[in-house]
């Protein structure tokens, strides 16, 4: 019982704020985030005993709190009908010019189509490869690396053509 | 590797970096602008995702997990408890079972086996040591008493044998023992005039309230026995 709680917690402190931030990108609500990290780590702990392989820990984690998300979708389609990404609210007080910049890159990777930003976020946050996040999301590798492109092409796109915004940052 | 290529691959990973793709950035000052450019954006990408976790959450989700799995061990606990009295009610109803129910059909079988569980305990040659008055204070449960010791009784004590009380007596024989055994009319096991295996043979005798069995070798005059009996038993009631 004792090493079974010492792996927990130490899965726990390891991946909870991938794991948060992961949640955040699916649902962009931090309290739903934070609902769906609780949830998929009190399934992880019942499920323990078949995670074998500490190294696949990571992606065995986004695995369940992806069902969880599916869940919730499944529960409340109908809540969702109102939603609109653009209206999405920050979490951080804008105080300082960098994280005026980062508001500003959030909200362009909240416009992303999901299917664009969801392999973004396994590759930026989760540090995964390619052939990983084919294999998370059940889709070929060509399909995971052309969403990978067209995501970080449109962002591209939209700073470059935020010359005020780049400029001051760059000036 | 043309333009177009490398722009893709430079996209959908900027962190990849093989051989043809540092050669073709290493001869194209432009592709290795926009390389870094991308690399740049990156890391912009990587710092406003890194968005603020809650404070706490890693001991909120700790904390969360011990009280679940508190819950789970009590109810665990519970139903441990629970199966553990099942067992043993069930090991109870089937000692039960065992222990005072009939394994045999009919009274041949039960005297035959009893005979056999405690033959080693009695030889012919044992001197006589129970005299009629005994034998009659134990037939008193029974409510009945013999007229005479019938021959030489060796032994005469209770019996519980398979659940079964009954009273056995061992009286000396031509050539080995005979058993008698005073039981009560069981309505379990079916009453049977006369039996015989391969070495015994047996005789019953259906009183009103007990059935009396007389078991003896082959070459015993086992119907001398039943008449015996017969003659010299008297009822109560």
């Amino acid at each position: 019982m004792a090493t079974k709680q010492v792996r927990y917690e130490a899965l726990v402190k390891a991946l909870h704020a991938d794991l948060y931030r992961y949640g955040y990108w699916l649902c962009h609500d931090k309290h739903i985030a934070e609902d769906l990290v609780q949830e998929t780590f009190l399934r992880a702990w019942r499920a323990l005993d078949s995670l074998k392989d500490e190294k696949a820990a990571k992606s065995w984690l986004i695995t369940i709190l992806r069902r969880e998300n599916a869940r919730r979708f499944e529960r409340k389609r109908f809540d969702m009908s109102e939603y609109e990404e653009a209206t999405i609210t920050d979490v951080k007080a804008l105080s300082s010019e960098q994280d005026i910049e980062n508001h500003w890159l959030r909200e362009k990777i909240a416009q992303l189509p999901e299917e664009y930003r969801e392999p973004l976020v396994l590759q930026v946050i989760g540090g995964f490869s390619g052939e990983e996040i084919a294999s998370m999301l059940s889709l070929n590798k060509n399909t995971v690396m052309t969403r990978l492109f067209r995501a970080r092409n449109q962002l591209k796109e939209a700073v470059d053509n935020e010359p005020k915004l780049r400029g001051r940052h760059n000036g | 590797m043309d333009d177009l290529q490398i722009r893709r691959c430079i996209l959908a990973d900027p962190k990849s970096r093989d051989e043809a793709m540092l050669n073709a950035l290493k001869s194209d000052p432009t592709k290795e602008k926009f390389a870094k450019e991308v690399e740049a954006l990156d890391f912009e990408i990587a710092r406003a995702m890194c968005i603020p976790t809650p404070d706490d959450l890693a001991n909120k989700l700790i904390l969360r997990q011990t009280l679940a799995s508190h819950q789970q061990q009590k109810s665990k606990k519970r139903i441990r408890l629970a199966m553990a009295a099942s067992v043993a009610f069930v090991m109870g109803l089937s000692i039960n079972f065992m222990m005072f129910s009939n394994s045999y059909k009919n009274l041949g079988d039960y005297a035959i086996a009893h005979v056999n569980h405690e033959a080693e305990h009695f030889s012919n040659n044992d001197l006589s040591s129970v005299t009629l008055a005994s034998l009659n204070e134990k037939m008193a449960v029974f409510n009945g008493s013999f007229n005479s010791t019938l021959g030489t009784l060796i032994f005469a004590d209770y019996c519980r044998f398979d659940g079964n009380k009954s009273l056995h007596l061992v009286f000396q024989g031509q050539a080995s023992p005979v058993n008698m055994f005073i039981l009560p009319n069981d309505k379990d096991i079916e009453f049977i005039a006369s039996f015989a295996n391969d070495k015994l043979q047996g005789r019953s005798l259906h009183f009103n309230h007990s059935n009396i069995i007389v078991v003896g070798d082959k070459k015993e005059p086992i119907e001398q026995w039943r008449e015996r009996v017969n003659q010299n038993i008297s009822w109560s009631i």
